[in-house]
């Protein structure tokens, strides 16, 4: 008797081998057999019709935070999603000494618009190293967790002030390199840094004041356990990204590990430049160096209102300031006063394509409810202003909680991102599920690769795709037993109909701890989520209690 | 850096308290004009290469870096984007 079979499923599984219709069964959580007929079990999925796959790794999230009041990190399960990678971009919540909480939730708040009320109100501080980390989130996963360590926060431990100042000493680099063992010992997956991001004070983050001997002290570090790398590296330059891929190329040959950047972005603008960069990459894939360049499947959106910082306008540092470090009166403030207005405006013009094409998509009062779904051209046509008066007159006649919405920002040329995305070296990732809670949604990813890329353009097999997200993740990472349907490994998988599969419409949701909202996606045409060998989430019944879900890489 | 078929630009990686001109005194010195010799020119040529760095905001004035915007992680091309003119 087994403990589950999920049967006449069409079985893609996870190799890139034809797909095949057979039943599954489960035991002990682990697959136990493949087969027809293959005997009797105390639970029966009827997976006919459907595809069953194993279930899909996202390498690249910020469920750091998230972990710490939902196990399932929602909505992500229900996309098919059954392991997560965060602790990204150099930023985890461990190891974190009392002292260093608020600004690593300040950072937390700047790169990943993670909001402070959620951490106040959502985050009970009762850890500090990575095993003490690692054990409070353990509790009550219901999805696995393969969690880095952030280059940042190694710093923060060790320098204290210092790491946001200046090099670290030949004493402070054997004491990240002892702290990074340890985490490594407790279960971490690896190490993420950063080249580009900024912190609260929109001064670079600790890991960019580290040099190279810095990096590579931790690097060989990873290298006695032969973990990954992740790096941000400047990725609006071409040059930029060849030169750290040259980096991560020295790195992975000289300590054996694989090291993986992101994001990679294509669209009309630099097709030469993300040829160039793929060329070193494939050359330094020749020379037995791992440099995997992540690229996600969906397109970049982004929605914003000012009552929190947008990314959006960090390249307008006048309104940047306001909407960071300005409180929602001194907004109102700085919006109502004609002189500072105008100052605003005139700035603001320079970028008046972007706002041409922005989309009112959420108001509050009667009165504006009609222009939702309009431009901003549109709307600024009929009131006869500007675009960015008519920004600021909606913000202002909404309390600041009119919501615009910038879709399709680039990255959206089917041809060229399917092309990348088919690449043999491309690791599919940089979802950056977790984050950006208030700008857009990061789930469904998959459901886009699966339901725009495979199915509406068929730009790439069903089989292949399958491989991507979840064999060829998983070998990337080292992550062993997991992304493949066969007997022996885990009983990941994820059950879905191939002729709906996608993610749904993006909408605002308030289930953010502290009264917070963010944009999610729910899953389209996916049917039963497993983990570990129990039901996880189905669309007929939700979320269950199982917590089947493990820290990745923690013995 | 390994030369590469593929043509990639010549850099490194700025050193722990580079500044503009350290950097143009110890990899660029005598590659410009002959009559730079305050490396003026060389500074603003590297500047120009560079502009990732360049238009960045330097350091705070209570920063031990105070008014310098390169950092020990960037990565400093020593010559102009490949196809453009110098």
């Amino acid at each position: 008797m087994f403990d589950l079979i999920i049967r006449n499923g069409l079985i893609v599984d996870g190799t890139g081998a034809p797909a095949y219709t057979a039943d599954i069964a489960v035991r002990d959580g682990r697959i136990a057999r493949i087969g027809r007929g293959i005997g009797e079990a105390k639970q029966m999925i009827d997976a006919g019709g459907k595809v069953v796959a194993p279930g899909f790794i996202d390498p690249h999230t910020h469920f750091d935070a998230q972990l710490l009041w939902d196990g399932h990190a929602k909505p992500a399960l229900t996309h098919g999603v059954t392991t997560i990678v965060p602790g990204n971009c150099s930023l985890s919540l461990a190891p974190l000494k009392e002292k260093h909480r608020m600004k690593l939730v300040g950072m937390f708040n700047q790169i990943e618009e993670m909001p402070f009320k959620a951490f106040k109100e959502g985050v009970e501080w009762n850890w500090e190293t990575m095993d003490e980390y690692l054990q409070r989130i353990g509790k009550g996963l219901a999805i696995n967790v393969a969690l880095l360590v952030g280059h940042s926060v190694l710093r923060l431990w060790v320098m204290e002030d210092a790491a946001m100042q200046r090099t670290a000493t030949d004493a402070e680099i054997a004491q990240m390199q002892d702290l990074l063992r340890e985490c490594l010992d407790a279960g971490a997956a690896g190490m993420s840094t950063s080249f580009v991001d900024m912190d609260e004070t929109l001064q670079p983050v600790p890991s960019r004041f580290a040099n190279a001997a810095e990096l590579d002290a931790l690097t060989a570090v990873l290298g006695e356990y032969g973990r990954m790398l992740q790096i941000v590296p400047e990725f609006y330059d071409p040059d930029l990204t060849i030169a750290r891929v040259d980096q991560l190329a020295e790195l992975s040959l000289k300590y054996g590990i694989p090291t993986t950047f992101s994001p990679l972005f294509v669209n009309g603008e630099n097709v030469n430049g993300v040829a160039r960069v793929m060329a070193r990459v494939d050359e330094q894939f020749a020379r037995g160096a791992r440099v995997w360049p992540q690229v996600q499947t969906r397109p970049i959106d982004i929605s914003f209102s000012f009552a929190v910082p947008s990314l959006l306008f960090i390249r307008l540092r006048s309104w940047y300031q306001i909407m960071r470090f300005g409180s929602h009166d001194d907004i109102v403030a700085a919006f109502s006063d004609a002189e500072r207005r105008k100052a605003l405006v005139a700035d603001a013009s320079s970028l008046n394509a972007l706002w041409s094409r922005l989309v009112l998509r959420q108001v509050n009062s009667d009165a504006n409810l009609p222009l939702v779904g309009k431009t901003l051209e549109e709307i600024a046509a009929l009131r006869g202003t500007t675009l960015v008066d008519a920004m600021i007159d909606l913000s202002l006649e909404e309390d600041l909680d009119a919501h615009f919405l910038a879709a399709n920002m680039g990255h959206n040329d089917d041809a060229r991102v399917s092309e990348l995305l088919k690449h043999p070296l491309v690791h599919v990732g940089a979802s950056d599920g977790g984050a950006h809670i208030l700008s857009f949604s990061t789930y469904g990813d998959t459901g886009y690769l699966l339901g725009h890329f495979v199915r509406e353009t068929q730009s790439i097999g069903l089989e292949a795709a399958i491989k991507k997200i979840t064999s060829d993740t998983a070998a990337i990472w080292g992550i062993v037993d997991r992304g493949q349907l066969r007997p022996g490994y885990i009983a990941d998988i994820a059950i879905f109909a191939a002729d709906t599969i996608d993610r749904g419409a993006e909408y605002y949701v308030q289930d953010v701890p502290g009264e917070g909202s963010r944009y999610v996606r729910d899953s389209v045409g996916m049917d039963t989520v497993v983990v570990g060998g129990e039901i996880s989430w189905s669309a007929a019944n939700g979320y269950t209690d199982a917590q089947r879900g493990e820290v990745l890489f923690r013995t | 850096m390994k030369p590469s078929a593929s043509g990639i630009r010549r850099s490194i990686f700025a050193r722990d308290d580079d500044t503009w001109s350290s950097i143009a005194a110890r990899e660029l010195a005598g590659t410009t004009t002959p009559a730079d010799t305050d490396l003026s020119g060389t500074v603003e040529q590297l500047q120009s290469w560079n502009m990732h760095v360049f238009m960045r905001p330097a350091a705070p004035a209570d920063s031990p870096r105070a008014g310098n915007p390169i950092l020990p992680s960037d990565v400093i091309f020593l010559e102009p984007p490949l196809g453009s003119a110098s």
